[in-house]
C-alpha cells in the first residue's frame, strides 16, 4: 500500500514537469495510426494518468485502452529530450500500468483506482 | 476500445497464471524452445551462455494466441476472467506441437524461420570464436511481458529466480539474441538485484567487432540490397545502432535507410498486437509503406518486428529477413560446423 502511495506521488511529481509543448504528440505511432486522437499520444497519456490519479477521471474502458495501447517505443522521449525536458515518458506510463495492472487482475472490469 | 478493461484484465490474469504454473508466458509445459538446437551438440554448461529466452521460438504460438484473443473478442463481456484463463490454460496444457497443428503451414513456416535465425546466430558466433553454452530445457524466460504490462508484484520474484538459475549454472556472461531480453537483463534486472554481476552482450555487439570473419562465401544466395528496419528497443533503449550495419557490411550487403531510421526509427506496432490487433495493424501498415518505398527486402533484428512485418509478405510481394537468417545463409557450406569446437 505504501509502495503504491510512493508510485502515485512520483508519477504526479514527474508528470508536473511536462511543459505541455506537445512536440511528443505528432511522433507517437498510436497517435498517427488513430488519425490524431491526442489521448492516444504520449502527452495525452500523461494527462490521463494525472487526472486518474487525482480522481477527476474514472478508470474505464477508454482510459484502459489509452494506457495499455502505449507501445513503449520511446519515440516521444527523443523529442522530449531534444526540447530540453528529458522526461522518461514511457517509464512513467509503465509505472502507471504497475498501479493499474494489479487492480485489473483482482477486479477485472470492476477494477477501480 | 470497447471491453478494454475485460480484455486487459484477462490478458494479465492469463499471463500471471501461466507464469505461476509453468514459468512460461504461453503456459506450455513442453520445452518447445529447444528444437532449434537439436543436433548442434552445444555445451550445456559454461561461463558464457547463449540466452534465447524463447523469443524466436514463441513466434508461431504468439500468432495463434493473438488469433484466439481476436476470436473471443465478441464474447468477452460474457466470459469471466476465470473462464478466459481456463480456456488458455487448456490450450497450454496441450503440447505446443499439438496447438501448432491447428494452423499448420503458416505457423510451421514461422517456426522454421525462427529456428533458422537462431542457427544463424550460433554459427556466426562460432565463426568469430565464441562457443557459448546453451541451457536447453532449463533455459529461462526473461519476464519482459510481466515488466511491460506492469505486473510489478510478479516481476521481482521472477527476475530473482532467473538470476539465481543462471548463477547456479555457473554463468558469468550472457549472449542474447533479441533486444527485449537484452534490455531486461541489462537494464531491468540490476534494479531488482543488488550486486548484479552478469555481463550481458547482444550477439551483434560481438559480431560487429569481427566483421572480417563474417564475409559471405561467393555464391551465397541472398539479395544484396536491403532496407533496415531498426527495433525501438535496440536503438533507443540499448543504443545498438551501428553494429547491425557493420555486420551487414561484413556480409557484403548494401543497407538502405528508410524515412525514420536509427534512433528515430518508427515502431512496427508489435507490442500491442496481443490485445489491440486493429491498432497494431494500422501502425505496421504505416511502417511497411515507409520501408517498401525504399526496398522490397527488409532487414530486421528483432523477433517482434519480424513477425509483425512478415504479415505483409504475400500481400505486398516483399520479403522480411532477420539478420540471423542472413548469417545462416552466409555460414552454410563453410568449414565451420556448429558441432565442432
Amino acid at each position: 500500500m505504501k509502495e503504491n502511495v510512493n508510485i502515485r506521488e512520483t508519477l504526479l511529481k514527474e508528470i508536473a514537469k511536462c511543459r505541455s509543448c506537445r512536440f511528443c504528440v505528432d511522433v507517437c505511432p498510436t497517435y498517427q495510426a488513430s488519425s490524431g486522437v491526442e489521448s492516444l499520444s504520449a502527452y495525452g497519456r500523461l494527462q490521463i494518468m494525472k487526472y486518474l490519479l487525482n480522481g477527476i477521471l474514472e478508470f474505464d474502458d477508454s482510459l484502459t485502452f489509452c494506457l495499455y495501447s502505449c507501445l513503449q517505443c520511446k519515440r516521444c522521449e527523443i523529442v522530449c529530450k531534444s526540447k530540453g525536458q528529458n522526461l522518461e515518458i514511457c517509464e512513467l506510463i509503465q509505472l502507471g500500468r504497475s498501479l493499474l495492472s494489479g487492480k485489473l487482475v483482482e477486479g477485472g472490469r470492476r477494477a477501480t483506482i | 476500445m470497447q471491453q478494454s478493461k475485460s480484455l486487459i484484465s484477462q490478458a494479465l490474469s492469463t499471463l500471471k497464471g501461466n507464469m505461476e504454473r509453468t514459468g512460461d508466458p504461453l503456459g506450455f509445459k513442453k520445452d518447445y524452445w529447444t528444437g532449434w538446437a537439436e543436433g548442434l551438440n552445444l555445451p550445456r554448461e559454461g561461463e558464457t551462455a547463449l540466452l534465447t529466452a524463447r523469443m524466436y521460438q514463441m513466434l508461431p504460438y504468439v500468432i495463434q494466441a493473438t488469433d484466439m484473443v481476436a476470436s473471443v473478442k465478441p464474447i468477452l463481456p460474457l466470459l469471466s476472467v476465470k473462464a478466459f484463463s481456463k480456456m488458455f490454460e487448456k490450450a497450454g496444457s496441450m503440447t505446443g506441437e499439438a496447438v501448432l497443428r491447428l494452423k499448420a503451414k503458416s505457423a510451421r513456416d514461422v517456426k522454421d524461420k525462427g529456428e533458422n535465425v537462431l542457427k544463424g546466430i550460433i554459427s556466426a558466433l562460432t565463426k568469430v570464436g565464441e562457443h557459448p553454452a546453451y541451457l536447453y530445457e532449463t533455459e529461462p524466460y526473461s519476464g519482459v511481458l510481466l515488466y511491460d504490462l506492469g505486473l510489478e508484484k510478479h516481476i521481482a520474484p521472477h527476475v530473482k529466480k532467473v538470476y539465481r538459475q543462471l548463477k547456479t549454472r555457473g554463468v558469468k556472461r550472457v549472449i542474447t539474441v533479441d533486444p527485449h531480453t537484452t534490455f531486461m537483463l541489462r537494464e531491468v534486472f540490476p534494479s531488482y538485484i543488488s550486486n548484479y554481476d552478469l555481463e550481458v552482450l547482444h550477439y551483434l555487439e560481438l559480431l560487429s567487432g569481427k566483421i572480417e570473419d563474417l564475409k559471405a562465401r561467393a555464391g551465397v544466395k541472398f539479395p544484396k540490397e536491403f532496407v533496415m528496419h531498426d527495433s525501438c528497443v535496440m536503438t533507443r533503449d540499448l543504443g545498438i545502432v551501428e553494429q547491425a550495419r557493420q555486420a551487414a557490411a561484413g556480409l557484403g550487403i548494401t543497407l538502405l535507410e528508410p524515412e525514420n531510421t536509427r534512433e528515430n526509427t518508427a515502431c512496427c506496432g508489435g507490442p500491442v498486437e496481443y490485445a489491440y490487433a486493429d491498432l497494431s495493424g494500422k501502425i505496421s501498415n504505416i511502417r511497411i509503406q515507409e520501408l517498401t518505398d525504399v526496398c522490397r527486402n527488409i532487414l530486421v533484428t528483432c523477433p517482434i518486428c519480424l513477425i509483425n512485418l512478415m504479415k505483409y509478405e504475400k500481400q505486398m510481394s516483399i520479403k522480411v529477413w532477420d539478420m540471423g537468417e542472413l548469417l545462416l545463409a552466409a555460414c552454410k557450406g563453410k568449414d565451420t560446423k556448429y558441432t565442432e569446437r
